[in-house]
């Protein structure tokens, strides 16, 4: 067994023992884990903060009634959804990084580890 | 309070400003210098030895990202529009999700330089290095015309240089030609010596700039609103002549043409269009991905996103204080009589506030400071583009197609310095040409490209066990030509006049072949370039689903990622 943890030197393909354990690994049950704990966040938030900020663009071109309406002040509706598009982006993306520090590193860091050191199940 | 009008620069405060951006030139020479030292492997010129921590590539991020036309820019058109820059900067900034999520960790994971070690992992590499070499070329180098040519108008600007008087012996057109040529050699210069090392260390210096030159002048136009944001909110809708339209959408975007329901809705989907092109397009810029590779792990690279989200995100906000400040404080017609356009309301608003807060002599010292904050904007934004390029020339396309992955590295990096040397004179002469045409156009193309043509690829790449390579080439081919096809039937290049008959095209007035009514792309040529490479790779039986398991793995994992060279 190898202490090798890290790369091959720039300019080499990994190698082949590398990419042998890299195809038994996909179906391995702890791949396919971090691969649904990746996707389980990844996808909702994804579809999630497209639609809203579609439904922003939209309601800009097509709804400027409604924008335009005041709140408080000079504050109106379409600034008001335009400062919540900050909110949102900020919000997921402190929110993933979360999640990935808790449900996706630990995993992956353990999946690499093994990978590249070549040990046996 | 409009009586600085920027005619009477004093001659003190040009002073200033030239000294400002002569330093700035020593400086980023002298970080060139001490970079092209520790640039010994390709790994160092491609990658910065991806020795940099989060918030240096964060950093570096919001550099290449924040240009000189986004700041100018955007804080020109609420400036002059209102409420349209703030819908436009929105896009930009919700489009980090796309690559936070999506794109970074994974691309860092299982690339080495460039977008096409990602997509030709599981390709066949010839074909699919050559399309995605083709890509990243027209993207960067469209992106880049149009800020060199945006550069060189700006520098005249900057210098307060009228049309009719000189100054150091330039007229405003000279000095623009001068601009555009001083730009372009400094560009080269940096990727050319200091590769990406250098270019990072540049760009890191021009975002902290950037964000402190914002800071202070946004900090300073609430403090004359004694921090009442409302105030100025109102002063800024009377001023701009509008009224309350002012803080709603349409001055600019989806704009109603009364009497004319197809150009109102034509005008309509435009507006969306542009804000899928943008939210889309991010994370297939080859200049934004290839920063991803400059960090250690795929970790520094999430934390190097996020950490560019709250830079790009804090920017855009300042900029909603500085187009309102300019709008309440310079108004609508001093800034038009400066640059149609408004790209100088954020310099002209610098020389306001300081003006209100210390007489001529820190009126001058401000404007001076905003315009080399604006230079070094320019600066950085070119040098990432230019690399983008050079190492896509030379690792792609030299050393994997007409070399077959056998170059040494002194041959790679030998040949991306000629790229670079290459791309950058080929930019300056087609900047040149090009400087009196109305090219700004160009920045949406370049972000409808990456959106059709890069980002579906990249994804599919990732997650399609099917895709395979006639499926890349179709929809990289499909994207690009989707793309650039229909903004040359569009009327950005043809057909569009105002209402005195003068043309708004880049062709002049009575010539007009445009039958493709939006003037951004995005709406059509995502959905062709997606659907030609699900289509491409149907039409393939090739299929290696080792290949894919490998890549798959690779990206969740990080399991022979490349690591940071040890220097």
């Amino acid at each position: 067994m190898t202490t090798q943890p890290t790369t091959t030197e720039a300019g080499e393909p990994p190698e082949p023992d590398l990419k042998a354990r890299s195809v038994v690994m996909h179906t391995d049950p702890r791949f396919l884990e971090l691969r649904a704990r990746l996707l389980r966040f990844v996808v909702p938030a994804t579809i999630a903060f497209l639609c809203w900020y579609l439904l922003y663009v939209v309601m800009s071109a097509f709804a400027r009634d409604v924008m335009s309406t005041q709140l408080v002040g000079p504050l109106n509706l379409a600034l008001l959804f335009g400062l919540l598009q900050f909110v949102s982006t900020f919000g997921i993306a402190v929110a993933y990084a979360r999640y990935a520090n808790r449900r996706l590193d630990p995993l992956a860091d353990d999946l690499r580890t093994e990978l590249e050191n070549g040990e046996a199940r | 309070m409009n009586v600085l009008a920027q005619a009477d620069v004093s001659s003190e405060g040009r002073l200033i400003t030239v000294v400002l951006f002569t330093v700035m030139i020593a400086v980023t020479l002298l970080i060139t210098v001490w970079a092209s030292r520790r640039v010994n492997s390709a790994s160092d010129f491609h990658s910065g030895g991806r020795g940099f921590s989060g918030i240096q590539n964060g950093f570096a991020i919001g550099s290449d990202y924040m240009s000189a036309a986004s700041f100018l820019g955007i804080a020109g058109t609420i400036a002059l529009f209102g409420y349209d820059g703030f819908l436009y900067s929105i896009g930009f900034l919700v489009a980090w999700l796309v690559a936070l999520l999506l794109v970074a960790e994974l691309l860092r994971n299982s690339g080495r330089y460039t977008m096409a070690d990602v997509l030709s992992y599981r390709m066949r590499q010839r074909p699919v290095r050559t399309a995605a070499s083709v890509s990243t070329l027209t993207v960067s180098i469209f992106y880049l015309l149009a800020q060199m040519v945006g550069a060189g108008a700006l520098i005249a600007l900057l210098l307060g240089i009228q049309p009719g008087e000189t100054y150091l012996g330039m007229s405003a057109d000279t000095a623009k030609i001068a601009g555009i040529v001083v730009v372009g050699i400094l560009m080269i210069v940096y990727v050319t010596f200091g590769g990406m090392t250098g270019t990072t260390w540049v760009q890191i210096i021009k975002a902290g700039m950037l964000m402190g030159g914002a800071a202070l002048l946004t900090i300073m136009v609430l403090a004359v609103y004694n921090f009442n944001f409302a105030a100025l909110m109102n002063d800024a809708a009377e001023a701009s002549g509008v009224g309350a339209a002012f803080l709603e959408p349409g001055q600019v975007y989806g704009r109603e043409v009364a009497g004319d329901a197809w150009q109102t809705m034509v005008n309509k989907l435009d507006l969306i269009s542009l804000g899928l092109a943008l939210v889309l397009g991010t994370a297939g810029l080859p200049h934004i991905l290839i920063r991803f590779y400059t960090v250690p792990d795929a970790k520094t690279a999430r934390k190097s996103v996020n950490w560019g989200i709250g830079l790009i995100g804090t920017f855009y906000l300042m900029t909603l204080v500085l187009g309102f400040g300019a709008a309440a404080m310079v108004g609508r017609d001093a800034i038009t009589a400066q640059n149609a356009a408004g790209n100088t309301a954020a310099p002209q608003l610098a020389e306001e506030v300081g003006a209100h807060f210390g007489g001529d002599l820190l009126a001058a010292v401000m404007l001076a400071l905003i315009a080399a904050v604006a230079f070094a904007a320019i600066l950085s934004t070119v040098a990432g583009l230019t690399i983008a390029s050079s190492s896509s020339l030379a690792h792609d396309f030299y050393n994997n197609v007409l070399r077959r992955g056998q170059a040494s590295e002194r041959d790679e990096i030998r040949v991306a310095k000629m790229a670079a040397f290459g791309v950058g004179t080929i930019a300056i002469v087609l900047a040149v040409f090009a400087q009196n045409l109305n090219v700004a156009f160009l920045v949406a193309l370049a972000f409808a490209i990456a959106a059709s043509a890069n980002l579906p690829t990249i994804l599919l790449s990732l997650f399609w066990k099917r895709f395979n390579t006639t499926g890349a080439l179709a929809g990289i081919y499909g994207g690009l030509l989707a793309a650039v096809g229909l903004v040359f039937f569009s009327p950005v290049v043809s057909g569009k006049t105002d209402a005195d008959g003068n043309s708004l095209s880049l062709f002049p007035a009575g010539v007009d072949f445009a039958w493709f009514p939006l003037e951004n792309p995005a709406l059509a040529s995502v959905p062709i370039g997606l659907l030609c490479a699900v289509v491409g790779t149907l039409a393939s039986r090739e299929t290696d689903p080792a290949r894919f398991a490998e890549l798959q793995v690779r990206a969740l994992t990080g399991a022979g990622a490349e690591g940071a060279a040890n220097h």
